[in-house]
């Protein structure tokens, strides 16, 4: 905290620079929607709804390595989007809301998600976890645009 | 478009109502990004299912029809929620370079769904082939192309400002008032 709190963002590139800052953004919009796309795929087959021709198990092994390089350009250009003003952030009550949100998702997409769309489990229970799923990221999609209305 | 319609759709009472709430045009702007993912990762893993490059373990046929209601249902979400975005700002964002770039991208995209119709209509017969005919490819790279320049466009409209930074557009604005009244 006291380090955010000591730095000046002023000579942050994001900050003189008229490109970086947009250029971060759209690769953080492409990035999402690949990481969001390709779970969305497999929320909709558990949600029995979607993608029907492919078993969710075979969806989740397709579409890992996609989820995995969303995540990681999402995680790449979030923190730098972050540094062009560290203190707002902290302070913006959407942005931790936002944060919270993304660490549930993300932690729920790697242990249940996985292991209900892994292991064919109960209808109801797959049902769930679609739901769970689609609820987490769209509250991380709301959270991060609220940012810049709070 | 003459400079009064578009003022004259701004100043409708709904536009001004999404335009005015704290809380409607975010939520409008959180569904057009929504939207996004669902349409975004729907049309990103068609086309890259198209080049080779994901999903190649599943039939072509498989993965275009299946993802197509979804592309659908993601792209009638994101247009909805930014037709509602653009009328709500109309006057706005008229005379924004940005957003003639990211129209100009709309209908070259209609011209290519026009051109590779029959691409996306006969995905079963590339079940059947070998290799993914040369045409198929071009359509799937210009697609993903053209969608990530529409991103790209519409991302810049939010930085781009009038000469003579807010105060002068504000002024057009303004401006386009008095026109209207009179």
């Amino acid at each position: 905290m006291a380090l955010f709190l000591a730095y000046d963002p002023s000579s942050n590139p994001l900050n003189t620079n008229e490109w970086a800052f947009p250029v971060c953004e759209v690769l953080h919009i492409l990035g999402f929607a690949v990481a969001i796309g390709t779970i969305t795929m497999v929320d909709l087959r558990l949600l029995g709804i979607g993608m029907k021709k492919e078993s969710a198990a075979d969806l989740v092994r397709d579409t890992s390595t996609w989820t995995l390089a969303g995540l990681a350009l999402v995680l790449i250009t979030g923190p730098l989007i972050f540094s062009s003003d560290p203190n707002m952030y902290l302070r913006n009550a959407s942005f931790r809301f936002k944060l919270t949100a993304l660490a549930l998702a993300i932690i729920f997409n790697y242990t249940i998600h996985r292991w209900v769309a892994l292991k064919k489990g109960p209808g109801g229970v797959a049902v769930l976890t679609g739901l769970i799923s689609l609820a987490l990221w769209v509250s991380v999609i709301f959270g991060g645009i609220f940012i810049a209305f709070v | 478009m003459p400079p009064e319609i578009v003022q004259w759709l701004q100043n409708m009472s709904l536009a001004t109502a999404i335009r005015e709430s704290a809380i409607v045009f975010p939520v409008i702007l959180s569904l057009h990004l929504t939207g996004m993912g669902l349409f975004g990762g729907m049309i990103l893993m068609t086309d890259l299912r198209l080049l080779g490059i994901a999903m190649t373990k599943r039939p072509v046929s498989d993965v275009v029809k299946g993802l197509r209601p979804w592309k659908h249902l993601g792209l009638t979400l994101t247009a909805g929620c930014g037709i509602l975005l653009l009328w709500s700002k109309a006057a706005i964002y008229y005379p924004n370079p940005y957003l003639r770039i990211k129209l100009t991208l709309f209908a070259l995209i209609i011209i290519h769904s026009l051109v590779f119709r029959s691409v996306y209509r006969n995905v079963t017969d590339l079940d059947r082939s070998p290799v993914i005919p040369g045409r198929a490819k071009m359509a799937a790279a210009l697609s993903l192309v053209l969608w990530l320049s529409v991103l790209t466009a519409g991302r810049w409209i939010g930085y781009w400002e009038p000469k003579g930074g807010p105060a002068a557009a504000s002024q057009v604005v303004l401006q386009l008032d008095a026109d209207v009244t009179h």
